[in-house]
């Protein structure tokens, strides 16, 4: 009971410091248009391949529609674009954290009679937050782009569930580093190093039968085949419980190894 | 008079060969101000924060109100408050949040709350200012709201860092007196300075610090006394070291002086030099006879008691503060003080 007061006070503390931060919320909405529109551009030939060796495609009239069911390469394209935003948010959750060891703040937390892991959880539910208004927005852009989501509203309540959960896990990679390094250097650079590679070596931004080999062993190891393919099923067919059950397992194993290697280091005594 | 903070033996090492704190041992009685004076480096900040629970020892026991640091960590932290060196206020929030935001990591009820948040912004003179973000705050400003957020819980120990290390003279002034005046509550207080005539005007007893181990501990006018020795500073003509020279001579062999200083290159400019005499007031006069019956031009006198920072150098070869000292040596200039 006293553990959920202290993460309220500190959840509201990190809601305060980012209402008053506007610039972030021009940055949310900023970053997935020019997603969106670049890649959607660029990439918009993908809807049209046909599936390699067989003409015509039989009962699609894509490799992509064949494979995922999508019509257009923008539909598709969605999930992409929130785990991008997820991770490239959830990656910088650590840089919070060294601001306050640099300030003198983290003593004062530190010296009060509350726990550790309420300061971390207080920072990650708020964070839950703010990307939940992330993916909002990300899904009106995409509405207003023609996109339809097969699942409907409560298909929305989901891809946000797994979005804020997943963000949550991952976002306990930036704060190891954070707590580790205590150098937002550092802690911004393990986000911007990770989150390319990890997107483009996954099923977010090509189906995975059309990846070359070798690509597609990383992706079938790579967490964030498993949440692009939850959020692509959601958009384009509707439930599909097996992807959505491995994407939960996916983040409940990142939450744990990540979340858990964190409490460790902070419950540490640092200076 | 009760023990509240017993050390014994206290060490902290990094790694193999870094040693801050070196088996220091003190006692600090409930209801005093107690002063840890040194210099950056000495190992001051180390032992705050062991004994605020945010630092592991490496060896040692300390207790505070008979409770150990490490087994009884988070009562601990229930009977103390800390302010660091740093400022630790969160700048995007207001005064009055940032108040609340402690209230609540103090689980102290929201009504309870509301009363004290309004009656300690009024005793760090901060009322005006309760519901403006800290951006727009000065340094003396944070660090008085620093303290009020340090208080809210009525810790029966309160750890400053430091606590008017960047701060102007007026800031400095309010400071002293906020802990004066907690202290006269009840309120022990230990305190970190490097600055000598900050643990001179408030700590009942001190420790001086240097390289991790107590140098002296003892009342600020124990100390002084130790040390034994009113300093007399002579300054020439600009640059005329040859009268230096000559004084130098002309004085060492005084009756009552016991000890002459070198001439150093700008001698004449900042530091002068320096006669250590037991009993100051009585040798100057023939100091004065000394040099005019060598014929030497003397500019200025100065004639100043035991500081603490003279206790320092004595104990340990160096000074304090060099910009303080320099600010102590231009006061003394405008006339002859004892």
């Amino acid at each position: 009971m006293e553990m959920a007061s202290e993460i309220f006070a500190i959840f509201r503390r990190w809601n305060t410091k980012l209402l008053r931060q506007p610039i972030f919320l021009f940055f949310s909405l900023i970053q997935p248009l020019v997603w969106f529109l670049l890649f959607t551009q660029a990439f918009s030939s993908i809807g049209n391949i046909p599936i390699p060796g067989t003409i015509p495609t039989p009962g699609a009239e894509s490799a992509l529609e064949f494979y995922t069911g999508a019509k257009s390469y923008i539909t598709f394209f969605t999930a992409a674009v929130i785990i991008q935003t997820i991770a490239s948010s959830a990656l910088q959750a650590g840089i919070g954290l060294v601001n306050d060891l640099d300030s003198g703040f983290m003593d004062k937390m530190r010296v009060a009679p509350i726990s550790k892991s309420a300061i971390l959880f207080g920072k990650l539910f708020s964070d839950a937050i703010s990307t939940i208004i992330q993916v909002a927005i990300i899904l009106l852009i995409g509405l207003a782009l023609g996109v339809n989501i097969a699942s409907g509203i409560l298909g929305v309540l989901m891809i946000m569930a797994i979005a804020a959960t997943f963000g949550i896990a991952w976002s306990g990679i930036s704060l190891f580093v954070a707590l580790t390094t205590k150098s937002s250097q550092t802690t911004l650079s393990v986000g911007l190093l990770t989150t390319f590679p990890l997107l483009f070596l996954s099923a977010s931004v090509m189906p995975i039968q059309l990846l070359p080999s070798w690509v597609q062993q990383v992706a079938k190891v790579n967490p964030f085949t498993y949440i692009a393919q939850a959020f692509q099923n959601l958009i384009i067919k509707g439930f599909v419980w097996d992807s959505i059950g491995y994407a939960f397992i996916a983040i409940l194993i990142i939450g744990i190894i990540s979340l858990g290697a964190s409490i460790l280091v902070f419950r540490k005594k640092i200076s | 008079m009760d023990n509240i903070i017993v050390v014994e033996n206290l060490s902290k090492t990094y790694g193999k060969d870094i040693v801050a704190v070196n088996e220091i041992s003190f006692q600090v009685q409930k209801g005093e101000i107690f002063g840890f004076l040194g210099p950056n480096g000495a190992g001051k900040s180390t032992t705050i924060k062991i004994l605020t629970t945010l630092l592991e020892k490496s060896s040692g026991k300390a207790t505070i109100d008979g409770l150990d640091i490490d087994a009884d960590q988070s009562k601990v932290r229930r009977i103390i408050g800390y302010c660091s060196q740093e400022v630790g206020v969160d700048d995007d929030l207001t005064a009055r949040e940032n108040l609340m935001l402690q209230c609540r990591f103090h689980h102290i009820p929201k009504d309870k709350a509301l009363n004290k948040i309004n009656e300690l912004l009024q005793k760090v003179r901060l009322t005006e200012a309760a519901d403006r973000r800290l951006k727009t705050f000065s340094g003396g400003m944070r660090k008085r709201l620093d303290l009020a957020s340090s208080l809210v819980s009525d810790p029966e120990v309160l750890f400053l860092d430091e606590p008017t290390t960047g701060l102007d003279p007026q800031s400095r002034q309010d400071v002293w007196g906020y802990v004066k005046q907690l202290n006269k509550q009840g309120m022990t207080i230990f305190l970190t300075t490097q600055y000598m005539e900050e643990a001179d005007r408030l700590a009942d007893r001190l420790c001086i610090v240097d390289q991790g181990k107590i140098v002296a501990e003892g009342k600020p006018n124990e100390l002084k006394a130790k040390v034994g020795a009113d300093k007399i500073t002579l300054w020439f003509k600009a640059g005329d070291i040859e009268a230096c020279e000559k004084a130098v001579k002309a004085l060492s062999n005084l009756q009552g002086v016991d000890e002459v200083g070198k001439c150093v290159e700008g001698f004449t400019t900042e530091e002068g030099l320096v006669i250590m005499a037991k009993n100051g007031s009585a040798v100057v006069t023939q100091v004065v006879r000394a040099l005019d019956e060598a014929g030497i031009d003397l500019e200025q006198l100065k004639l100043t008691a035991p500081s603490l920072d003279e206790v320092f150098l004595k104990l340990t070869g160096k000074t304090l503060n060099v910009i303080e000292r320099k600010e102590a040596v231009r006061r003394g200039r405008r006339g002859m003080r004892s």
